[in-house]
């Protein structure tokens, strides 16, 4: 049973150390500031904002698209890997369940944000039209929350009862938590075929589920008549965006998590070739959507089109533009395209830029597109054709990345973020250690 | 001695206090009143009201203000007699309509002239104002006539004082649409030697069930004042009504959602929900087992 009780030692959950509570400490001091803030922009109104007759979409929605985007690495990396039998992926998982979980519900939060008044949530409801993206929208997110809370439990069960026996006497008190949850599993087989079964089904219902998330999330944009939305192409130029910046996401946490917790032997550099590659793969496919949405407007060059591509390609947006396509995209298939990119470190540094790229692209796709309506608003002060979020915009938006961080980080807390039964089974390691022993 | 230095810086105190408080006028003074501007128009409607159609206002602080919630009585003047017809109250627009309910209810001079005296007493804000106007009373017929398959409206403009046509004047000839009248015919349309007009309604016009309601119009006249007459005219196109408002769409109201689209939502939504039911009851189960 020694490779059994280090596999348990290693993947146990431990106390944060100095970094940790530095780290978590800092994140609530971001998230108090930020719930200061909201608190003043719930007294003095959205006036607090600079959104205004234009801009009325601002730092907000483009953060609740972040947000949405990431969240579909659930989809991704745990169901399709899974369904595909990619063994490779076990370790990489549960922190994929985790950063989907923290990211779809920092995304219902953050458009409650936007709404102004928290009590406007009931008219979603009261006054509710499933003709409306809106509605679609407000019904996908909760059922998304949903799934990725039942993708992350399921899967827990085995280790969960793992934690309960091996906190019983280090601390009764945290034990008796992971017993309650572990939900008096014993590994019965009745039991295992029960959870696979249960697994299996959410992962075959998480990916339409998450495609479905990302396409309204798309047609809340194409469907209402405005220059750079108006795409037939959006849904799946969503789809590709969610993929990169989810995987990013997944890259960025891991390496850290990796590092913090010491998991080389478990997260090793043939994972991190793999992720590349996944990346590389995703970064190519959304490029290949960014051409066709920006080059077909181009060549036709439709008045309204030219003017925002112009902002664009040269214009107010320009920097933003080719740092978020070059930066966050082409450099990214550029450097993991040779296998010394797709080392630890180096892969840290792109998975972070990527998912920088990917917070600013949602940016680039909803401001310079509400600053270019087909019909210009006449007579409003010139201050309000452009946008720039405000302060109070910032420190809210900040605290809920933070929000989301903090989650990711009390979940990679509590949790075995690497399924230790799983790992145990694959390595086939009781088997062994009973072989060794008779 | 002291009483009488008492006396002095009482009477200095008060001197103060009243020459401080005269510096106060404009706050604790009677404010400017503002003069009113009453206007009246005469309208007649043939088969319909006669009116006076009446607006008050004032000019504060160089700016146009219409001035609502005055009083304003109306009398008919008749041989240096005043006799009150009424009264009415102007509206937040400044604006409000006395209807006179039979024109042989008031007394016309000896020319046949009707003098009307709008009359506001003043208040705290506006001073008092008055405002005369005389009419006499004409009379529009107006008809739809057609001649070789073309339609036309005729119309006889009459001085109902001595019931003779009026000869000379331009009447107005258009038809009613949402907005604003749609004027037909040459920009003036004078009455000829018989008092009359002749105008044809072009052919195309759309109205609701091919009805058409004309206006002949003699327009805000130094003499007759407004006097309209209406013809009902079913030459015009009848309008298609292409409105989908009954229809279940995209764009409708939710007790209107499409068909489809109820459909297949909720087999979207109830069918992932289910699943998730039966996923959390598989929850339940593996804690009893």
């Amino acid at each position: 049973m020694k490779n059994y009780d280090k596999l348990i030692n290693d993947l146990v959950p431990r106390k944060f150390g100095k970094i940790g509570v530095i780290w978590t400490s800092l994140l609530i001091v971001i998230i108090i500031i930020g719930f200061v803030a909201y608190i003043d922009q719930i007294r003095k109104g959205q006036v607090v904002t600079n959104m205004r007759d234009y801009a009325l979409w601002g730092i907000y929605i483009s953060n609740f698209v972040f947000f949405v985007a990431t969240s579909f690495v659930g989809s991704i990396t745990v169901a399709i890997l899974r369904l595909t039998k990619n063994t490779w992926r076990t370790p990489l998982v549960r922190i994929a369940e985790i950063i989907s979980v923290a990211a779809i519900i920092m995304a219902g939060i953050t458009i409650m944000i936007d709404m102004a008044r928290p009590d406007r949530i009931l008219n979603l409801f009261i006054h509710a039209r499933l003709q409306s993206p809106i509605t679609w929208d407000v019904i996908i997110i909760p059922t998304y929350i949903v799934i990725s809370l039942l993708l992350l439990y399921f899967p827990l069960l085995p280790d969960l009862a793992i934690l309960k026996k091996h906190f019983k006497e280090k601390s009764p008190k945290l034990s008796r938590i992971y017993g309650f949850l572990s939900l008096n599993w014993s590994g019965s087989k009745a039991q295992k075929i029960l959870q696979e079964k249960s697994i299996k089904i959410i992962a075959i219902m998480i990916i339409p589920v998450g495609i479905l998330l990302q396409t309204i999330d798309a047609w809340l944009f194409s469907t209402t008549y405005r220059i750079g939305w108006d795409s037939t192409n959006f849904a799946p130029y969503f789809i590709s965006g969610a993929f990169v910046a989810g995987v990013g996401a997944l890259i960025t946490v891991i390496y850290i998590v990796r590092r913090i917790k010491k998991l080389e032997n478990y997260i090793t550099d043939f994972h991190f070739d793999k992720l590349g590659k996944l990346l590389v793969l995703a970064c190519l496919i959304y490029l290949y959507f960014n051409i066709n949405e920006y080059l077909i407007p181009a060549f036709t060059a439709k008045k309204g089109e030219a003017v925002h591509l112009d902002t664009l390609f040269t214009g107010h947006y320009a920097t933003l533009f080719w740092l978020v396509t070059i930066g966050g995209l082409v450099i990214p298939i550029v450097v993991l395209l040779f296998k010394k990119g797709r080392k630890p470190l180096p892969m840290f540094f792109i998975g972070l830029i990527v998912v920088i790229g990917s917070w600013w692209k949602r940016y680039v796709i909803v401001t310079p597109t509400l600053l270019h309506p087909f019909l210009p608003i006449q007579g409003v002060p010139e201050s309000w054709r452009h946008y720039f979020p405000s302060l109070h915009e910032w420190l809210i938006t900040v605290a809920t990345l933070a929000m989301a961080l903090l989650i990711i980080t009390l979940l990679v807390r509590y949790l075995p973020i690497i399924p230790i039964q799983r790992t145990a089974d694959e390595q086939e390691l009781l088997k062994t250690d009973k072989h060794s022993e008779s | 001695m002291k009483d009488r230095k008492k006396l002095y810086i009482l009477s200095f105190v008060l001197l103060c206090v009243f020459l401080i408080t005269s510096g106060f006028n404009d706050v604790y003074g009677q404010a400017k009143k503002n003069k009113v501007r009453l206007k009246a128009d005469y309208v007649k409607i043939m088969d319909g009201e006669i009116y006076l159609d009446i607006k008050a206002t004032s000019k504060i602080e160089k700016q146009n203000v219409k001035v609502s919630n005055i009083e304003v009585t109306i009398y008919n003047e008749f041989n240096d007699e005043e006799i009150e017809l009424g009264t009415i109250t102007t509206n937040m627009k400044g604006e409000n309509k006395y209807v006179i309910k039979d024109l042989s209810d008031i007394k016309a001079d000896s020319t046949n002239i009707y003098n009307i005296v709008l009359s506001f007493k003043g208040n705290d804000s506006f001073k008092k104002a008055s405002k005369s106007i005389s009419f006499k009373d004409a009379e529009i017929k107006a008809n739809l006539i057609t001649k070789d398959s073309l339609n036309y409206i005729t119309a006889t403009l009459i001085d109902k004082s001595n019931d003779s046509v009026i000869v000379g004047e331009s009447l107005d000839v258009q038809v009613q649409r949402l907005f604003r009248s749609l004027k037909i015919g040459e920009e003036f349309n004078n009455t000829d030697e018989s008092g009359t007009i002749i105008v044809p309604i072009e052919e195309g016009i759309p109205g609701v069930d091919g009805n058409l309601t004309i206006e002949v119009v003699l327009n805000d006249h130094d003499e007759f004042g407004t006097v309209k007459a209406f013809v009902n005219a079913p030459v015009g196109i009848p309008i298609v009504d292409e409105s989908t408002f009954d229809q279940r769409t995209m764009w409708s109201p939710r007790n209107k959602t499409p068909m489809f689209l109820l459909i297949f939502t909720n087999i979207l939504i109830f069918g992932i929900w289910g699943v998730i039911i039966y996923l959390i009851r598989n929850l339940f189960k593996l804690a009893k087992s």
